[in-house]
């Protein structure tokens, strides 16, 4: 059970420390700039946003 | 999209009668084509689980209020059956067409077609073969008595080979994305894919390999079997959300940034949830605190989700009537709103006093389970299945009668349940009442929800139908499909001619 | 934009952190729970069950019966399981120590059954409630576990003293009678097992309901 309390103890300090480095690391880098862009990333080309799909039940079946 | 095939795979299928203007080779088409095999074997099969399940369902809701049915066999005794009945539903139908929209999605975001599609498809037989073996060993008496985890630990192996093949390959297809930003319904997949390994494998090690002592097994078990829904389901269920409803209406969600937040959220709470369904129990209470706190605090997400979801939607209700998949995706959507606000507030100790032990948690774990995660899967069926075979669905009528049966069916399952629960926990706790007088006053209910359950298997019937006819085109004569893609100005196609 | 892994990051760390708190720290708070000795009697409590009431444990668990028993007791004022009689004291972690599975279940269609070798320690009542409930409980929707019986021709020697006193309604062909199979027997050894009459420290039973 030392064992696990060591873990325990270490990763309390561990994990977090290196979230935030990853953290700085991506906001450095530039990674989360332009961030809402990537809402756009289900459309391309052929199926444009304003495009409606699967729009293939007639009116009488509805 | 539809007409305009041209991936090789796709086209070695057709006759050759491809028109001109259409014959543009498209990315999405090569993914689809590529997603075929494995995407059609994880849905079919998922398909025959569900069935399957739903036939476990019948037998248990009948012999819930007559418990004479089928009383002499020891295979079909309640305390199998009902297990049988999760395992089939919930590790058959649900986790199997999680997969196949999972590795679907996976790839048309990352703009990569599948490689090695085979593997998949063994991975396919791998998981039926174990989920037969586990199914089977709950008939046979070997349970492992642990809620959501009643496989027997031989049928864990083969379990464990077939989900190795799936998250290998989801995270190679995500190494090698060609598109590199990220969308959400990217996070939540990774994130399930990672998350569920963790789970299962804590679970068994610490359940069945070498079992903890005492209650602690009873912590994992929750741990375990609430991050199940919270951790695999749920995000694959808002993955799924997040595509479609954006991909149908053709408009990108209201806010990126709150679904990221949402996501977050739901990360660093969802998992700290299970303990609520101890509240009450012989654990100390700063564990179970805990977990009640974090259910409360699920508020946050799910509020985020929804307000979401509701402003991407206003003004585009009206293409749920043209839609099969916007119908059964913003049903799950709502639900889930309903399913996680129920559930926090259940978590709260003087609601759980009332509501543990009674059949308003079976009502609520169906909202969860059937009404959101269901319902969301079966929207997202409705829209790969044509991609992938490129045939359209043969039959309106029969998705219009799967749609009101599904949810006309839940409903009428979980109203009267959660609120005959209700009663039930009431007179549980009011110890003037003895005890077969609460159960005389469930019986109405319990009956009730055999009857729901019938509506809800006569969708499922049409649902298979349609399914079983649109792949007999497949094997049999080319047919053209029908123009699947409408602008938004534009009358609507029909089908089910 | 690649924050592929930023991304993994987060989705390991969320997890990890209730892995600690809900399955290590437990652990580790719980794992190595003892039994307690009484410092008056040297009582030692809890006890292992016997070899019979293990091998019924086990069917209880092949049965299914969690699906609809809880086995445990809530504490007094939050819910009416004390006043019911399901338990002289609320359950604690101690007492599940020995347990191979711990089923403490999660829906009471059923009544719990902590206490139910206090409540029913009488084999022909078990027996008889196994067989079929509604010989005792009319109106139960427990389902009948007739499975578990064998109805066999009464022998030269007369009827079995394990045999089945049925009422009329419910009895067999004339000249046989129901006798319960080795797993029934074991079965009710596992039921007649589940008691909650010990004072534990941390629990104690109420003194003026003690007997």
């Amino acid at each position: 059970m030392n064992i696990i309390g060591l873990i325990i103890a270490g990763s309390v300090v561990l994990l977090p420390g290196v979230a935030l480095l990853a953290l700085r690391w991506a906001g450095e880098s530039g990674q989360l700039r332009q961030f809402d862009r990537q809402a756009l990333l289900p459309f391309d080309e052929q199926e444009p946003v304003g495009q409606a799909t699967d729009q293939i039940l007639g009116r009488k079946h509805s | 999209m539809s007409a305009s095939v041209k991936s090789p795979a796709v086209r070695a299928l057709l006759p050759g009668d491809v028109s001109p203007e259409t014959s543009a080779p498209t990315l999405t088409a090569d993914i689809d084509a590529s997603c075929r095999a494995p995407v059609l074997f994880f849905f079919v099969s998922g398909l025959a689980w569900l069935l399957i399940g739903t036939i476990f369902a019948l037998i248990s809701a009948y012999k819930m209020h007559s418990p004479d049915f089928l009383g002499n066999c020891e295979w079909l005794t309640f305390g199998r059956v009902r297990p049988a009945h999760l395992t089939t539903v919930v590790y058959g139908f649900a986790m199997e067409t999680s997969i196949a929209v999972l590795i679907w999605l996976m790839c048309r975001l990352c703009r990569t077609p599948l490689i090695a599609p085979g593997i998949i498809t063994i991975a396919n037989f791998f998981w039926n073969l174990g989920l037969t073996v586990g199914v089977v060993g709950i008939l046979a008496g070997d349970s492992t008595g642990i809620e959501w985890l009643e496989m027997p630990k031989y049928s864990t192996p083969i379990l464990f080979i077939s989900y190795a093949l799936i998250a290998v390959w989801a995270i190679i297809t995500f190494r090698l994305r060609a598109e590199k930003h990220l969308y959400v319904s990217q996070w939540y997949l990774l994130a399930a894919v990672l998350w569920f390994p963790w789970l299962y494998g804590t679970a068994q090690v610490m359940l069945l390999l070498s079992p903890v002592r005492g209650v602690v097994q009873a912590g994992v078990n929750w741990w375990f079997a609430h991050n199940v829904l919270g951790l695999w389901f749920t995000p694959v269920g808002l993955a799924a959300i997040y595509y479609f409803i954006p991909k149908v209406i053709g408009r990108p969600i209201h806010s990126y940034y709150l679904s990221v937040l949402g996501f977050w959220t739901l990360a660093l709470f969802y998992n700290w949830n299970g303990f609520h369904h101890l509240v009450g129990g012989p654990l100390p209470a700063w564990m179970i605190t805990v977990s009640i706190v974090a259910s409360i605090m699920m508020l946050i997400p799910v509020t985020a989700v929804a307000i979401n979801h509701h402003f991407t939607m206003v003004g585009h209700f009206g293409k749920m009537r043209y839609s099969p998949t916007l119908r059964f995706i913003v049903f799950g959507a709502m639900s889930y709103t309903v399913a996680s606000v129920q559930g926090s507030l259940s978590a709260l100790r003087s609601v759980s006093e009332v509501t543990h032990f009674t059949h308003h948690t079976i009502a609520h774990a169906h909202v969860g389970m059937y009404a959101f995660f269901t319902m969301v899967m079966f929207g997202s069926m409705y829209y790969i299945l044509p991609r992938v075979t490129q045939r359209e669905w043969p039959s309106a009528r029969l998705i219009s009668l799967h749609f009101w049966g599904s949810a006309l069916g839940i409903i009428l399952y979980v109203v009267p349940l959660s609120y005959g629960g209700i009663l039930q926990g009431q007179a549980l706790n009011d110890a003037s009442i003895p005890f077969l007088k609460v159960v005389a006053l469930t019986l109405p209910y319990l009956k009730i929800r055999t009857f729901a359950g019938v509506i809800l298997a006569l969708g499922h019937v049409a649902f298979a139908v349609n399914i079983v006819w649109m792949l007999v085109r497949v094997f049999g004569p080319y047919r053209k499909p029908l123009q699947m893609i409408i602008s938004g100005s534009e009358q609507p196609a029909a089908v089910g001619k | 934009m690649n924050y592929g892994p930023l991304l993994f990051l987060g989705i390991l760390l969320t997890l990890a952190s209730s892995w600690f708190g809900l399955v290590l720290m437990p652990n580790k708070q719980l794992g190595n729970l003892d039994v307690h000795t009484d410092t008056n009697t040297l009582a030692v409590y809890p006890q292992a069950r016997n070899g019979e009431a293990q091998q019924g444990e086990e069917h209880y668990r092949s049965l299914g019966c969690i699906y609809c028993h809880s086995q445990q007791v809530r504490t007094e004022g939050y819910g009416s399981d004390i006043a019911r009689g399901w338990g002289r004291r609320r359950s604690v972690s101690r007492d599940y120590i020995y347990n191979k599975t711990v089923m403490l279940g999660t829906m009471r269609t059923g009544p719990d059954l902590t206490n139910i070798g206090e409540r029913q320690p009488d084999y022909g009542w078990q027996y008889k409630h196994l067989y079929n409930p509604q010989i005792t409980s009319a109106g139960s929707v427990m389902p009948p576990y007739a499975f578990l019986f064998e109805t066999v021709k009464i022998g030269a020697h007369g009827p079995n003293t394990n045999a089945l006193v049925l009422p009329p309604e419910f009895s067999v062909e004339k000249g046989y009678e129901v006798v319960p199979s080795i797993k029934a027997r074991q079965l009710v050894e596992y039921l007649r097992s589940l008691k909650s009459s010990v004072d534990v420290p941390e629990a104690e039973i109420k003194k003026e309901e003690a007997k």
